[in-house]
């Protein structure tokens, strides 16, 4: 089996992502099967999004939606120790991790202890991003991803296109190229339902020998300390009751006060996940098994990753953790729909990872900093988030935060156009100076070449030498 | 009000791609057995529950030739897994509750109830009293999660077949889970 091979580290983005980001987006751009994958999904998403705000009245209960989660974040160091002493009441270890690599060390620590051969996971962008994978394979220790995306992925040795629906770039036809090549025989089906009855019987051989199951938690409950996981396979599941482990990893802004705000938000989620009034399985797990339960985990260990988090409380970024990581933003933006997730160079892509990762990561990093500008700022993202983030202001903030600041020179120059751009008189004799420069330079109607700091305009676009251009 | 429950129920379990009868007690095991030996089932894993021998189901699938096994049961991983012994088992539970906006089942773990009985076989069918039906997932949860009720270890609200749209976007039934639901709601 291939298995992605990547070094531990701390940042969030991951740090061999080939090229950068600009030559990312080209590569994605000039491949059109993919960008007729990424259009089909989202299309078949939007129409499905757009019958439950038709029919389940989605966009009203956005409201409740905000006012819970920025709640929650005010409210996150006490959630979050409510939280921990009702997992440790339940008879649950909880572990607070400041940064990934901590998270991903305990995990794998603890596997080594127990002498876990077989980890058995669960979609969840939490491991994705402390990179624990590669910190259990770097420790001799086998990790299955067991979401049919996902595996789907691991054989392929990619990374998520999409935070619900990771494979979302592959079709049926490299699919079943990937699973004969896992299976080391031709005799794979090729239509839908068989390659999805062979990854059953796949996986299934996994959850026999797996020794540990590692989630990720879509929503922690502080009141009774429950972890959340929704899923529609079943593998989360059986991720949770089969091995004799289960280790839950969250991001420290993944909870809420108690039932009635989990309900609605568990209610909102599918909506603006898959356009479905429901997921098909919830799992609301507290604590490992009882006595006298003859299945479930003997152990359950809770992991929560500050991983940057909590110093984004009570900054002008603090709404970006009310997300509850639905992927509707990414479905909506015209950037991720034209070159998927995978330019991005990092486990959260489209707006809410142009956004998180740079911040997650720190201002300095080379391999994010750009990425608040992968976007038009046509603010469809903050229109689509079903908790309310205005992701289209904390893009432009974020590109504030990644600019240098102005040199003496400029702030002069900026000034002095300013300055002669806010009289009418100058703008105009300003306005006929330019009309007479590009008739003098233009060639049949068009300028292809201007100088100074226009040249890069006219690299990829001309410009008509009269307006309006005439024949 | 039980009635037009049982109604919404019934639609959104359809909607959900799960399957649905409404019986009286005294008919209702043999319509799940008769439900099973229809799909090919070898094997039955039954929740213990007091439910199952009031209805007589042991013997109704006696009757249809049907393994029936009462958890705890004595299978290893690999046989709950399907991956040893019959492939077509069946999953018997009884839910504490049942939600009709959404069709979803309300699936708690206890010593007779396991939290992976639905999911590890093939099929699964729900055994719930139609008074057990709830409006609303606030509902639901409300009660499930009561001050003064201790906290289950583990609950699984379970709407339709097992599902993945991972290839091509299109959904596929029976992807880790149970391939079919069927839901016989005993009035």
């Amino acid at each position: 089996m291939s298995t992605r091979r990547r070094k531990a580290s701390g940042g969030v983005a991951y740090p061999d992502a080939r090229g950068t980001l600009r030559e990312r987006t080209v590569q994605a751009l000039a491949d059109g099967t993919l960008r007729g994958n990424l259009e089909t999904a989202a299309a078949s998403w939007g129409e499905s999004r757009d019958a439950m705000r038709r029919d389940h009245g989605l966009d009203a209960m956005r409201d409740r939606a905000r006012d819970i989660r920025r709640r929650n974040i005010r409210e996150l160091p006490a959630l979050l120790s409510e939280m921990q002493a009702k997992v440790r009441e339940a008879g649950g270890t909880v572990v607070r991790a400041q940064d990934g690599a901590e998270a991903a060390r305990y995990v794998t620590g603890l596997a080594r202890a127990r002498g876990v051969t077989v980890v058995a996971k669960s979609k969840s962008m939490a491991t994705e991003e402390i990179k624990l994978n590669e910190s259990l394979t770097d420790a001799g220790i086998e990790v299955v991803e067991t979401d049919l995306g996902e595996w789907i992925l691991q054989l392929a040795g990619e990374r998520p296109s999409h935070i619900i629906a990771p494979a979302v770039h592959l079709n049926r036809g490299q699919v079943a190229t990937l699973f004969r090549e896992e299976a080391g025989t031709d005799d794979v089906p090729d239509d839908r339902e068989g390659l999805v009855a062979h990854a059953r019987v796949r996986l299934r051989e996994k959850f026999a020998q797996a020794g540990m199951g590692v989630s990720g938690v879509n929503l922690g409950v502080a009141s009774t300390g429950t972890v959340c996981i929704v899923e529609n396979e079943g593998n989360a599941r059986l991720v949770t009751s089969q091995p004799r482990i289960h280790v839950a990893v969250m991001g420290m802004e993944r909870v809420v006060a108690d039932w009635d705000e989990a309900a609605h938000i568990l209610q909102v989620l599918p909506m603006a996940a898959i356009g479905q009034d429901a997921a098909n399985y919830v799992n609301l797990i507290t604590g490992p098994r009882r006595e006298g339960e003859a299945d479930g985990p003997e152990e359950f260990h809770l992991v929560i990753v500050d991983g940057g988090r909590g110093a984004l409380r009570g900054t002008e970024f603090e709404e970006a953790l009310s997300c509850i990581r639905c992927g509707a933003c990414l479905y909506s933006c015209p950037m991720w729909k034209s070159v998927g997730g995978q330019a991005y160079g990092s486990p959260y892509s489209g707006p809410i990872g142009a956004v998180i990762t740079p911040l997650l990561e720190g201002p300095a990093s080379p391999t994010s900093r750009d990425l608040p500008f992968m976007s038009s700022l046509c603010g469809a993202c903050g229109e689509a988030c079903p908790v309310g983030i205005p992701l289209q202001d904390l893009l432009v903030r974020a590109r504030a935060r990644a600019s240098s600041p102005a040199t003496r020179r400029s702030a002069i120059v900026f000034r002095a156009w300013s300055r002669l751009w806010r009289r009418p008189t100058t703008y105009r004799a300003w306005m006929a100076g330019w009309r007479l420069m590009l008739r003098a330079r233009g060639k049949g109607g068009w300028v292809t070449r201007l100088p100074g700091p226009g040249a890069g305009w006219t690299q990829v676009r001309d410009m008509p030498s009269r307006w309006p251009p005439r024949p | 009000m039980t009635g037009a429950l049982v109604d919404d129920l019934v639609a959104s379990l359809a909607r959900r791609k799960a399957s649905a009868q409404v019986m009286p007690a005294a008919e209702a095991a043999r319509a799940a057995a008769r439900a099973m030996a229809d799909a090919g089932v070898a094997r039955a894993v039954l929740a213990d529950d007091p439910l199952m021998g009031d209805l007589g189901l042991p013997d109704a699938l006696r009757r249809e030739g049907i393994e029936a096994l009462l958890w705890p049961t004595p299978l290893n991983r690999r046989e709950m897994l399907g991956l040893e012994g019959p492939e077509d088992s069946c999953g018997v539970t009884v839910p504490r509750m049942a939600v009709a906006e959404r069709g979803t089942v309300v699936l708690e773990a206890s010593p007779g109830h396991g939290r992976g009985i639905d999911v590890t076989n093939r099929h699964h069918v729900a055994l719930l009293p139609a008074g057990r039906i709830v409006a609303t997932l606030a509902e639901a949860l409300a009660r499930t999660f009561a001050d003064g009720h201790p906290v289950p270890s583990a609950v699984s609200l379970v709407s339709g077949p097992s599902r993945s749209s991972d290839i091509e976007k299109i959904s596929t039934l029976g992807a880790h889970g149970a391939l079919s639901e069927h839901v016989v709601i005993i009035t």
